[in-house]
C-alpha cells in the first residue's frame, strides 16, 4: 500500500535483567490515521514509542519511514516529520508559553538564534496562532508555563507538537495525569487538529473508553507482543479480556 | 506476647556509650594540645575583670595595648614637606594646610652607644580627608579585584561545568579530566595560591584577581555541574526527540531550570570574593589588604580602624544590594 507512513518491522528489545519489552513487534501506520495502543504498565508501549524516536535502541528489527531506507541508521529523516506529546508534558517550566511552543522548531533554527533566544518572526506568529487552535486564545503567552493547570500545559504541549508541521505525532499517555473531563477535552482537541491538518497519531493510552472514541484503530499489547490490531468499531469485549487478564 | 521493656531497643547501646567515651577522651587530649584550657581560663579571668572582681586580665592587657590607639579613626594625611618633591607653599592642594609637628625619633648616639630620643620640629602638609581618599581608592581597587575575579570564574566555570557534568561530557576521559581540574582549583586556598600568583604576575591586583578567580571557578564549576546533572530529564528528552543537539538541549531546557540556582551561586561568589579580596592583599594581592597590612606593621592603629570600618561598610552595602538583586532576578 502506498499510503503507509511509518512501519515497524520485527522490533525486538530486551532490557538488562531479561525483561522482554518488545518481542518482535510489527506495526504499520497509515497517513491520516489515529492509532491507540492499549496495554497495562510494562506491556512495551513506551518502549515502542521511544524506539521510533530513537531514544531506545532496538536489538533487532527495523523502522521504515515512507518506504525509505530504515531510519535506524539515520533518525534525522524522521525527526523533521515527527512530534511528541508526553504524559508529564515535558515543558520547560520556567520558560514562557511562547518559548515552549517555539521549542518544537528547535532543530530548524540557526545556532546564533538559539544562543540569543531570537526566534524567527514567522515562527512566533505561528506559535501565537496555534494558541488559538489549542483553545488558549486569550492567554498571556509571556507567562511562565509553571503557573498553568495540567490541562493548559498539555494544550501547550500539543501546540509545541504542531508547530513543526509534523506528519506524525507520537503521544505517550498524553492524558494520564489529567482529570477525566480535561482528558476528554484534550483527546478531542488532538483528534480534531490531527484530522484537520492530516496528521497521523500513534498514542498509548490506559483507558479503553477513551481509546475507542479517540482512535480509528486500536492495538493491544501485552508482554511486548501485539495481542490484537483492529478498527476501533470492531473491538470486542473478548479482545480486552485478553489484554487485562 | 507480653510486652515489657525487654521488647524495646535500649536507647543507648554499649557501642554508643563506648563511642561517646572515645570522643570525650579525644576532646581532652586534643583540647590540651591546642590550648582550650587557656582560652577558658583567660575568658573567665576577663569576665571577672569586667564585673570588677579582678583588676586586670591578660585579654584586657593584650587588647588594651592597641585599643587606645585604635580610636579615633584617622582620616587626615600628613606628609613631611621635605620629602615632597617640588613643594610649593603658594600652590597647596584644596583644603590642605601646613602645620608644625614635633617629630620623635630614636637614634643610637655613636659615642655613648645609648639610644637617645631626638625631637625635631618638622613642617607637615596636612590634607584633612587625605587618608580617607586613599582608603576609598584602595577599597575600590578591592571591589574591582572581586569583580574581575568573579567574571573570570564565571567564564571559566561554564566549560568546566559542561565537561564535568556526567550526562553532557563527550566521554569519560574528558569528564574525569574536567572533574579533576575542578577539584584541584577548589583544593588550593586563595591565600596559598596568591603566593604563586605573585611570582607569576607580580605584586598587586593581577595576582589577587587570578588567585580568587581560579579558586572560585572551581567552586562554580562543581555546583553548576551538579545542577546540570540533576536537572529535570523530561524537557531534555522532549528536545532530544525533536533532534536538538546537546548544547541546544542545555541552552533551552537545562539553563532555564537551573538559572535561579546559578544566580544565587554567582552572587555568593561575588560576595565571597569581595571579602577575600580584602584578605589576599595581606600577602601581596593588592587592594585594601595591602594597605591594612602596611599600617598594622607600622603600629598605626588609627589608620587600621578607618580601613576596617570601610571594609565593613562595603560588605554591608553589598549584602543589601545582592539580596535585592537575588529577589529581582530569581523572583516570580
Amino acid at each position: 500500500m502506498t499510503n503507509i507512513l511509518l512501519s515497524v518491522k520485527a522490533a525486538k528489545k530486551q532490557y538488562k535483567g531479561g525483561i522482554n519489552a518488545l518481542g518482535g513487534v510489527n506495526i504499520e501506520i497509515h497517513k491520516n490515521e489515529i492509532i491507540a495502543i492499549l496495554g497495562s504498565s510494562g506491556a512495551g508501549k513506551s518502549t515502542l514509542l521511544k524506539s521510533i524516536l530513537g531514544l531506545v535502541k532496538l536489538d533487532t528489527g527495523n523502522i521504515f519511514f515512507k518506504n525509505n531506507e530504515p531510519i535506524i541508521k539515520n533518525f534525522s529523516i524522521l525527526r523533521s516529520s515527527i512530534s511528541t506529546i508526553y504524559q508529564n508534558f515535558n515543558l520547560v517550566s520556567r520558560s514562557s508559553i511562547l518559548i515552549n511552543i517555539l521549542l518544537g522548531k528547535v532543530a530548524k533554527v540557526s545556532n546564533w538564534r538559539i544562543l540569543f533566544n531570537i526566534w524567527p518572526k514567522e515562527d512566533q506568529l505561528k506559535a501565537i496562532s496555534l494558541l488559538k487552535e489549542v483553545g488558549l486564545k486569550d492567554i498571556n503567552y509571556n507567562k511562565r508555563v509553571e503557573n498553568l493547570s495540567g490541562g493548559q500545559q498539555q494544550r501547550i504541549g500539543i501546540a509545541r507538537a504542531l508547530i513543526g508541521s509534523p506528519e506524525i505525532i507520537l503521544a505517550d499517555e498524553p492524558v494520564s495525569s489529567l482529570d477525566p473531563e480535561t482528558a476528554k477535552e484534550i483527546l478531542r482537541l488532538l483528534k480534531d487538529t490531527a484530522k484537520k491538518n492530516r496528521i497521523s497519531i500513534l498514542c498509548s493510552l490506559h483507558q479503553v473508553e477513551f481509546a475507542k472514541s479517540f482512535a480509528d484503530r486500536v492495538i493491544g499489547m501485552s508482554d511486548g507482543q501485539i495481542i490484537f490490531d483492529k478498527l476501533s468499531k470492531k473491538l470486542l469485549k473478548s479482545d480486552l479480556k485478553k489484554l487485562y487478564k | 506476647m507480653k510486652i515489657n521493656n525487654k521488647n524495646l531497643d535500649p536507647p543507648f547501646s554499649l557501642k554508643t556509650i563506648f563511642l561517646i567515651f572515645l570522643f570525650i577522651v579525644f576532646l581532652i587530649f586534643s583540647g590540651q594540645r591546642v590550648g582550650i584550657p587557656d582560652i577558658v581560663e583567660r575568658l573567665y579571668e576577663s569576665s571577672l575583670d569586667l564585673i570588677g572582681v579582678k583588676n586586670s586580665s591578660r585579654i584586657g592587657e593584650g587588647l588594651s595595648r592597641i585599643s587606645k590607639e585604635m580610636w579615633p579613626p584617622v582620616i587626615e594625611s600628613r606628609k613631611d614637606i621635605n620629602l615632597i618633591i617640588d613643594f610649593n607653599l603658594s600652590n597647596l592642594p584644596l583644603f590642605s594646610y601646613v602645620k608644625m609637628y614635633k617629630d620623635k625619633s630614636f637614634e643610637v648616639n655613636p659615642e655613648s652607644l645609648i639610644l637617645e630620643e631626638i625631637v625635631e620640629e618638622v613642617q607637615f602638609l596636612v590634607e584633612p580627608l587625605g587618608y580617607l581618599k586613599l582608603v576609598i581608592i584602595k577599597i575600590i581597587e578591592s571591589i574591582e579585584i572581586a569583580f574581575w575575579a568573579s567574571l573570570i570564574s564565571i567564564i571559566l566555570s561554564i566549560p568546566l561545568a559542561y565537561y564535568s557534568a556526567k550526562n553532557y561530557a563527550p566521554n569519560s576521559i574528558i569528564y574525569l579530566f574536567a572533574r579533576s581540574i575542578v577539584s584541584g582549583l577548589r583544593a588550593i586556598p586563595e591565600l596559598i595560591s596568591v603566593l604563586f600568583m605573585v611570582l607569576a604576575f607580580g605584586f598587586g591586583p593581577a595576582a589577587g584577581i587570578m588567585a580568587l578567580g581560579l579558586h572560585s571557578a572551581g567552586f562554580l564549576g562543581k555546583f553548576f555541574a551538579e545542577d546540570i546533572e540533576n536537572a529535570d530529564k523530561g524537557p531534555q528528552d522532549a528536545l532530544i526527540a525533536l533532534g536538538a543537539s546537546k548544547w541546544r538541549v542545555l541552552k533551552l531546557s537545562v539553563l532555564p531550570q537551573v538559572m535561579p540556582q546559578y544566580v544565587a551561586y554567582m552572587l555568593y561568589i561575588v560576595d565571597r570574593n569581595l571579602r577575600m579580596a580584602t584578605v589576599i592583599g595581606l600577602v601581596g594581592g593588592g587592594g585594601i589588604g595591602q594597605e591594612l597590612k602596611g599600617r598594622f606593621d607600622l603600629f598605626e592603629y588609627g589608620h587600621v580602624t578607618t580601613i576596617i570600618i570601610a571594609i565593613f561598610i562595603v560588605v554591608f552595602v553589598f549584602d543589601q544590594i545582592s539580596a535585592k538583586l537575588r529577589s529581582k532576578l530569581i523572583g516570580d
